[in-house]
């Protein structure tokens, strides 16, 4: 398949997600100059935007709120991508099977369920843009952030642990009545 | 306008699938759409194949979308071609990379099928 990372969870495993690594010349993370507070309200703001868009205009279904913030313990399907530079972090998305195969069926616009390879490809796009367009609403306090290529996780038995010890962002929307999970876990500060 | 030929390199086939679809929304007449998954294929597809417009990603596997544009403008096939850039990385310096590359365009996904028009009918109107 493309250049998707994909994992698949059959035994159980562990994910140990470093954002520890050090962005472009080795520097850490650069958080804004920002009180946590603001910046914690200002990315969650970025964040939510920037799902709201990518499935707005690439998915072709709105996203609803949701007040469920708590992450699932499981989720079928996880896509995670890298941030390096100015910020570092990984971004997650989670959800469900149901879920994943609408998402990628709608991308690809067709009525029929999509191949698992569609599936893992459209779920790494998702997360990506999410990336992308996050970057794109906080250019004024970021300057430098590279992504790195999306991973995607399918099944459900593992747990992560995202080693960023920072900012963790995380949202839930509904799409088509099922809830979705993104989270940003920053490291530094 | 006539009905046009596009090269779209993507390596991702969800977003070839999405791109073909938008420029088809947008109201391109269509006659032909080739499809690579990173520069290296682009580049052999070029050398066979003369198309009117060139869509490319930037961050792809073997060959990314800016050493794509730097190569292409030693092909024969690639000449006057505009190439538009659609990609996540839409940084200040991604733009400028792209543009002085030899790019004609920038589209920062997600993107609407009114962005594409806005961005790729001027190209054919020049």
């Amino acid at each position: 398949m493309d250049s998707v990372t994909q994992i698949e969870s059959r035994n159980r495993v562990q994910l140990i997600i470093s954002a520890k690594s050090s962005g472009s010349g080795g520097r850490g993370s650069k958080l804004p100059g920002l009180p946590r507070a603001e910046t914690q309200k200002r990315f969650t703001r970025a964040l939510e935007n920037a799902a709201i868009e990518v499935f707005e205009m690439m998915v072709g279904s709105p996203l609803c709120s949701s007040d469920q913030v708590t992450l699932p313990l499981v989720a079928d399907y996880t896509s995670m991508i890298g941030l390096a530079g100015d910020i570092c972090g990984v971004l997650s998305f989670r959800c469900s099977n149901k879920s994943a195969g609408q998402i990628a069926a709608k991308m690809l616009g067709t009525e029929e369920r999509a191949s698992a390879e569609c599936t893992r490809d459209a779920l790494g796009e998702i997360c990506n843009m999410v990336a992308g367009a996050f970057k794109a609403q906080v250019t004024d306090i970021i300057d430098q952030c590279m992504l790195s290529v999306p991973m995607v996780v399918s099944g459900k038995d593992y747990q992560l642990y995202p080693l960023a010890d920072g900012l963790r962002i995380q949202i839930s929307k509904v799409f088509e009545g099922d809830l979705i999970w993104i989270t940003l876990d920053l490291h530094g500060g | 306008m006539s009905p046009i030929r596009v090269l779209i390199v993507d390596d991702s086939s969800v977003m070839r699938k999405i791109v073909d679809r938008s420029l088809r929304q947008a109201g391109l007449e269509i006659k032909e759409v080739f499809e690579a998954c990173n520069g290296v294929e682009a580049l052999a597809r070029m050398q066979q194949t003369r198309v009117d417009l060139i869509l490319s990603d930037i961050n792809m596997p073997t060959m990314d979308g800016l050493e794509l544009v730097r190569q292409l403008q030693a092909v024969e096939n690639a000449k006057g071609v505009p190439i538009v850039m659609i990609t996540t990385e839409a940084g200040e310096a991604h733009v400028v990379q792209a543009l002085s590359s030899g790019a004609r365009g920038y589209i920062r996904k997600p993107f609407s099928a009114d962005q594409i028009k806005e961005r790729i009918f001027p190209l054919f109107q020049e």
